[in-house]
């Protein structure tokens, strides 16, 4: 073999340090994925064989989409289908990446507001307005998976994020559970002090459930319907009267809050409400099941903190989420469509939401969890979508929120808003 | 395949040979088998796919806008850094609290560790127990120490308002994590308890190789503990503060998963530090800005480990 020099090896190294100098120079971005905001449609035949992954943060749900997936497995040979799940916060965070090049997510679920928005840019979803599944959901709650004309992702869940109530306590407390103004909820959170409960339980040390408060409090309070979206461009303020209106109506809630309520995390906010200690969760429906997991017996409602005189536009909030969609990326995508199209007939749509005490946007879906049950009048009311997943920009999602919970710490709502409105024009 | 990195006697005597002959002798140190450049090789390419390659493309991505998913993309220049510290109060109060949680860890945990050490640096068995106790949260996963310490901070059902309760001191329960004035420094606490038993050990390191006969010249000459303490532990133990000091620096500013653990994703803006920052930034789609607040993170870790070991004349002049 013949001998090279040093100097020869250190030039042949630099050439291939210069190499990977230019290979990391290279301009960012790649490839988009083939989608395209519009995506090109997904196959509504093929066939149906083959692994699929199903990226999704629903980990208290895995075990019902377990026998789901076997149920869909026995209906086709050789199909095989694997949850990827993330926690909400990581998939919220890095599922745009995680799914982005179909490695793993055939078929994911996304956030509405501000992830679909990213996934869509991102060319990530299909187009599945001729699928055979849009056809089995109610036409009025499909437009958070829209783009434009293009129906690029199928709302699954329907939320409410609205206080739950323990209905054993309202009535020993003779509260209302349905007040028709402010003036109305204050006086029924002081009935319920009265009779020595907590009012709230509000988990207010977790940016993402405390923040579901929100939705109710600005949803009659705001002159239009999309306020976040109007803040975020600039054409509301947080500094608006409207707006510390309701950072003072936060205030006021003080008193009926847990003590040191800034600092508690959802899970003890969760126990409180279980264990009888609380008369409502200021999360939302999203936590029935996990209540009912902590022991929970009590019959459960949802309560509405109407923030209006007695005139205000909605009766209550809900939120069509966990956004169903297959990967323009994916190399299975006949699969990954039928995978979502068994997920949305209203058959297998009742089995989850019975299992996991959530309601569905899938129409004909009959509901027999008692909880369920219950509240679904609710799906029929006047309610508005929830507000802060307008919001595209996280900082300003985070800001506008941060400033309810200053309040509550004790800062001054003009403080609060004007902290807040700072940080909302720093991203202008 | 041979090597031919030439003989001792070639090279004390190259006068002794023809010109040829010497030049092609004297080349032949430097010649070695080709294939000796294949041992290093997996590890050259390894470091420059995963950390050279990442290092040079964070700092081009810190002069574009780009979203991180788009093809499209901008160059902006250094807009990026100048906007991370006169246009982003997010990340100046990142920057500010991160500052602060150094300081008070770096303090407090080299204090302690030395204090620990200190008192258990005899191989006794009580020593050896308790060091094994005071080390034991170290091998502890940084999420189970978030959680633990969430439980105990909790201001309903935790471990601390329950025992500041049972004596009677319920003036001083809290809200603790709730609390913006003092989260910073709850959290600081976590992190001394989590490392403080790591650095002990690197302590009782030191302080076992100072010789004993010191300390007995010192007492014979009248020394009190104190002085012994700053003319012999202090000057001993030097290069163990010097890994002290840099490994809590750094720990420190990297207490990334700590702080998601205990505050969530995102933490509220009390408890945000450079590196929960910049993951927030990266979530938000705005990978250019990230990447220029990665590089200037780094910077400053470089910025302050060095004025630290100037500071405290940790590293003698000329290394």
């Amino acid at each position: 073999m013949s001998q090279i020099s040093r100097r020869q090896a250190m030039a042949i190294l630099g050439a291939l340090g210069f190499g990977a100098t230019a290979a990391a120079c290279a301009g960012p971005g790649g490839s988009t994925a083939p989608g395209g905001a519009t995506g090109p449609a997904a196959p509504a035949t093929g066939n149906v064989t083959g692994r699929v992954s199903f990226a999704h943060w629903r980990g208290e749900d895995k075990a019902v989409f377990d026998e789901l997936i076997k149920r869909f497995a026995a209906m086709h040979d050789g199909v095989e289908v694997a949850q990827d799940i993330s926690t909400s916060n990581d998939y919220n965070a890095q599922g745009l990446q995680k799914v982005r090049g179909a490695a793993i997510g055939d078929a994911f679920a996304t956030f509405r507001g501000a992830q679909f928005k990213n996934f869509t840019e991102a060319g990530i979803y299909t187009e599945l307005k001729n699928s055979k599944a849009v056809s089995n959901y109610q036409e009025g709650l499909l437009s958070a998976g829209k783009s434009g004309e293009s129906q690029l992702g199928l709302p699954y869940q329907v939320v409410f994020p609205m206080p739950m109530a323990n209905v054993d306590l309202f009535d020993k407390a003779g509260a209302d559970l349905a007040p028709k103004d402010w003036d109305a909820f204050l006086g029924m959170c002081e009935k319920l002090a009265s009779s020595g409960v907590v009012p709230i339980s509000w988990p207010g040390g977790d940016v993402g459930n405390g923040g579901q408060l929100f939705n109710c409090m600005v949803a009659n309070n705001a002159p239009v319907d999309d306020m976040c979206a109007q803040i975020e461009q600039g054409k509301l303020k947080c500094t608006d009267d409207w707006f510390i209106k309701m950072l003072n109506q936060y205030k006021q809630l003080v008193p009926y809050l847990q003590p040191n309520a800034t600092g508690t995390a959802v899970e003890p906010a969760q126990n409180l409400f279980s264990q009888g200690k609380a008369a409502m969760l200021a999360t939302g429906s999203y936590h029935i099941a996990a209540v009912r997991g902590l022991g929970a017996t009590f019959p459960i409602e949802l309560v509405f903190p109407n923030t209006s005189d007695g005139n205000g536009k909605y009766e209550g909030a809900y939120n069509a989420t966990f956004i169903l969609g297959v990967n323009a990326a994916s190399k299975n995508q006949a699969a990954a469509a039928a995978w979502i199209d068994f997920l949305s007939e209203p058959e297998n749509a009742g089995y989850y939401a019975n299992q996991t005490a959530q309601h569905v946007s899938v129409k004909d879906v009959e509901y027999t969890n008692p909880d369920l049950k219950r509240l679904s009048p609710w799906l029929d009311k006047k309610t508005a979508l929830a507000a802060r997943f307008q919001f595209q920009n996280l900082d300003v999602r985070n800001a506008v929120e941060a400033s309810a919970t200053a309040v509550i710490s004790g800062t001054s709502p003009e403080q609060a808003a004007e902290a807040a409105q700072k940080i909302v024009d720093e991203r202008l | 395949m041979s090597i031919h990195p030439g003989t001792a006697s070639e090279r004390r005597a190259p006068d002794t040979y023809t010109e040829t002959g010497a030049k092609k002798r004297r080349r032949s140190p430097t010649r070695v088998n080709p294939a000796l450049y294949l041992f290093p090789l997996p590890a050259v390419a390894i470091i420059a796919f995963f950390l050279v390659m990442p290092t040079l493309q964070a700092f081009q991505y810190a002069i574009t806008d780009w979203n991180g998913f788009s093809a499209a993309f901008n160059y902006v220049g250094l807009d990026n850094f100048i906007r991370a510290f006169t246009k982003d109060s997010l990340f100046t109060n990142a920057l500010t609290n991160n500052l602060k949680f150094v300081l008070l860890v770096v303090i407090a945990q080299t204090a302690f560790s030395l204090i620990l050490a200190l008192l258990l640096t005899k191989n006794s068995r009580g020593s050896i127990l308790l060091r094994a106790l005071f080390f034991f949260p170290t091998i502890l996963s940084s999420v189970s120490v978030a959680f633990i310490w969430k439980f105990i901070y909790d201001p309903n059902f935790g471990l601390a308002n329950a025992a500041l309760g049972t004596v009677g001191l319920d003036a001083l329960q809290g809200s603790y994590l709730g609390n913006n004035a003092q989260a910073l420094y709850w959290v600081a606490v976590t992190q001394v308890w989590f490392h403080a038993g790591q650095m002990m050990v690197v302590y009782i390191a030191g302080l076992q190789s100072i010789p004993r006969e010191l300390y007995e010249a010192a007492e014979m000459d009248g020394a009190g503990k104190w002085q012994q303490f700053k003319s012999i532990t202090w000057p001993f133990v030097a290069p163990a503060t010097s890994i002290v000091v840099a490994y809590t620096t750094v720990q420190s500013f990297k207490a990334f998963d700590l702080i998601l653990g205990i505050a969530g994703n995102p933490p509220k803006s009390s408890l945000d530090i450079l590196s929960t920052r910049i993951y927030s930034t990266f979530a938000n789609s705005e990978f250019g800005y990230a990447a220029a607040q990665s590089i200037i993170f780094m910077a400053m870790i470089a910025l302050v480990t060095w004025l630290q070991r100037r500071l405290l004349r940790l590293t003698p002049k000329g290394e």
